[in-house]
Parts: C-alpha cells; sequence; structure tokens
C-alpha cells in the first residue's frame, strides 16, 4: 500500500529482460548459423583495429563521454532503487480553524497515528483468534488510510477476525467522531506460526 | 468521498507484488556494472593503470568472442536469453501475493492472507469429521481450496459432512477470487491416531 510506482519497476524489469533475450538469442542463433557467423566474425575482426585505436588514446573524448554517460546511469537508477516504499506518514487528521458557521472554531488540531495505533492495539489485546496487532497510516490518492495488520491465531476464522477488527474500529470511528478509510489485513505471519493453536470455543 | 474508488486501489496493492525486490536487485547490479564501466574509462582516459580490463582490451575480446567456438556462443547466448525470459514474465505476470480480498464489509476493505484461511479451514474440516487436526491438510489455489483427510485406519471418515462444513465456512467470506471447495480422502492411513 506504499507509494512504490509499481508500474516503472514492472519496466525496469521489462526493458532488462528483452534486453538480455535480444542479445542472447542474437548471438545463440547468430551462432548457429554459418553465414550469420562468418560475416559477423569477419566484420569484428576487421573493426577490431579501429576500435583498439579509438579506445587506447587516439580518442580520449569517448572515454569521457562513455564515463558522463555511465554518471548520467547511475544517478537515475539510484534515484530509482531510492524511491521504492515511502507513503508513510504520522499524522492521521488534521482539522484548521473553521472558516464558516458550524465548523469546528479554535485553534488546530493534529490527530497522531499513533493515537489510533495504541487504541486499536488495546481494543483486540484480548481478542481471542488475535496474536498481535499492527496499526499504521498510509497516504493514498491524497487521503490517509489507517492499516490494521491482525496476526490471526493458529485455525481462527478469518470472520471472526474480522467482526472483532470492525467492532474496535466502530468504537474508535466514535472516539474520533468522524470516520477514516481503513483497510484491515489478516495475516498468518511468523508470529501465527510461533503461537499455539486457538482456544477452543 | 470515492471510498470505494479507494479500497479498489488499495485492494489491488494489497494482494499484488511490486515486484519492488526484483527492480532493486536488477538497479544495483546496472550501478555496479556502470559504475566499474564508468571508473575504468575515466582511469584509461588519464592514462592510469586498469583496475581489471582496460576498456580498450574489453572491447578487442568482445569483437574477437564473435569467432569463438559455435558450442561456447550457443550456450552463453542461450543462458542469457532465458534469464530475459525469466524477467518477461517476472515482468508481465500478474504476480500475486497469496492474498484475497475479503470478508467484504461496509466500513472497511479488507485482506485475508491464504494461510490464515488454510488453517481455519482445516479446524472446521477436523472439527466436522471427527478426526485429529494433524490429519487434515489443506491447500488453498487461487479458485480452488483442497482439503485432503487422512483417515485413521479401521475408521470411515464422513467426508459428506466434512465437505458440507468448508462450504458453510466458505459461503460464510465472501473472498474474491471466490474459493470452490474440494475434500478428498488420502489414499493412505493413519495406525493409531
Amino acid at each position: 500500500m506504499n507509494a512504490t510506482n509499481r508500474a516503472l519497476n514492472r519496466l525496469l524489469v521489462l526493458v532488462v529482460g528483452l534486453v538480455l533475450l535480444a542479445a542472447g538469442g542474437a548471438v545463440a542463433v547468430g551462432a548457429l548459423l554459418p553465414d550469420v557467423q562468418q560475416t559477423v566474425s569477419g566484420a569484428a575482426s576487421d573493426a577490431s583495429g579501429p576500435t583498439s585505436d579509438a579506445l587506447s588514446g587516439g580518442q580520449p573524448w569517448i572515454l569521457w563521454v562513455v564515463a558522463v554517460a555511465c554518471l548520467v546511469l547511475i544517478a537515475l537508477l539510484v534515484w530509482f532503487a531510492l524511491r521504492q516504499g515511502g507513503g508513510r506518514t504520522g499524522t492521521l487528521l488534521e482539522l484548521s480553524e473553521g472558516k464558516g458557521a458550524g465548523s469546528p472554531t479554535g485553534g488546530h488540531l493534529v490527530v497522531d497515528a499513533k493515537v489510533a495505533e495504541q487504541m486499536l492495539e488495546e481494543a483486540l489485546s484480548d481478542t481471542a483468534g488475535i496474536v498481535s496487532v499492527d496499526v499504521t497510516a498510509f497516504r493514498v490518492k491524497r487521503q490517509t488510510v489507517l492499516r490494521v495488520t491482525a496476526n490471526a491465531r493458529k485455525g481462527a476464522s478469518p470472520l471472526d477476525v474480522r467482526k472483532a477488527v470492525d467492532r474496535a474500529i466502530e468504537a474508535w470511528d466514535a472516539l474520533l467522531g468522524t470516520e477514516t478509510p481503513v483497510v484491515v489485513q489478516i495475516n498468518g505471519g511468523l508470529r501465527t506460526q510461533l503461537s499455539g493453536a486457538t482456544r477452543l470455543d | 468521498m470515492s471510498t470505494s474508488s479507494l479500497y479498489k486501489r488499495i485492494l489491488r496493492r494489497e494482494t499484488h507484488s511490486s515486484r519492488s525486490g526484483i527492480a532493486i536487485t536488477l538497479a544495483v547490479l546496472l550501478i555496479l556494472v556502470f559504475a566499474w564501466i564508468g571508473t575504468e574509462s575515466v582511469i584509461a582516459a588519464v592514462g592510469g593503470q586498469a583496475l581489471l580490463v582496460a576498456p580498450a582490451d574489453a572491447a578487442s575480446a568482445t569483437l574477437d568472442a564473435a569467432s569463438a567456438p559455435v558450442g561456447v556462443l550457443t550456450a552463453a547466448g542461450a543462458v542469457v536469453a532465458v534469464i530475459g525470459v525469466v524477467l518477461i514474465v517476472v515482468a508481465l505476470a500478474p504476480g500475486r501475493r497469496g492474498r484475497r480480498a475479503g470478508p467484504a464489509g461496509d466500513r472497511a476493505a479488507a485482506v485475508v492472507d491464504d494461510r490464515v484461511i488454510a488453517r481455519s479451514l482445516a479446524r472446521t474440516a477436523s472439527y466436522a469429521g471427527d478426526v485429529d487436526p494433524d490429519q487434515v491438510s489443506v491447500s488453498v489455489g487461487k479458485r480452488q481450496a483442497l482439503v485432503e483427510v487422512t483417515r485413521t485406519s479401521g475408521r470411515s471418515a464422513d467426508l459428506r459432512s466434512i465437505e458440507e462444513a468448508v462450504r458453510d465456512e466458505l459461503d460464510g467470506y465472501d473472498y474474491r477470487p471466490a474459493l470452490r471447495p474440494r475434500v478428498v480422502l488420502s489414499k493412505k492411513g493413519t495406525v493409531g491416531a
């Protein structure tokens, strides 16, 4: 649910894949066809003289161009790798002082995501089917979305977990006085595996 | 507030991989390669000693490789091409993460891990069939939940009631993609359970 640009990830993987496929395929097929192999190796041996002249001191500007191109590509790739993830926010709700009549007045209100986290974790801590709860706030489409991750106990019914979380969210809505979008994630991760089976009910 | 389109987007993103792992790996590998080429170029341009291979030597070695034995060229090309195909498949496949949307509700969107569903179904099946939980194994695929029951030797297992219980549980969930139950009896039996 983070702000990763997934299309860009796919594009990078696809482009690298296509380049490898094209290069590998050309080499493999070219080597198998005698005509192609002869032509290419002839051309390559013709080209090897001028190439090594150009690269070993004859034309140093080529080397500088290569170096600059590498630097630009590295900068692009670093930017690409560092912009993965993100989108988390520490602020759940922000209300400014009201302008019109009827709106809340007096000051600026900021509700931290930690408040929701602690309230929901507390409310769900003694639910039979839940081992632990993590709550994080994300920015999605210019809205703050609360993600409640419930680690279910082994064998717990997802429906029961969902109902318990819904009740906790209802209580939280009543407390906050407004509704923020919520996504519930019912997980069976490592903590589930380490915990015992669900209590008989 | 268009909550439903927001939830749709969130559910899509939560149930499918972002491929950030492989994308970052490729980016780091490319960065290393470009850093090496750039460094060698600069060193060669100022006339220093090459780190590993001077650019001129590398270029001529590549050109010489065109007349290498056919078998070696073909094998190397094939390996590279296969890696390329794998990457293309990874890029274009849906990249499901073993989760599905549901149980649906008005207030919040929900995503459930397939393993949680499997364990819940296993418990339901073992209660319904009166078999030990260890004797039930459930695997949840894209559209099918396969419940495999190993019966105790000398006792019959009540497959019909297991199937009914599992179906009841799945009907209560409303998952997308929906799951069809399939209950099978394992050929092997367990002794003394």
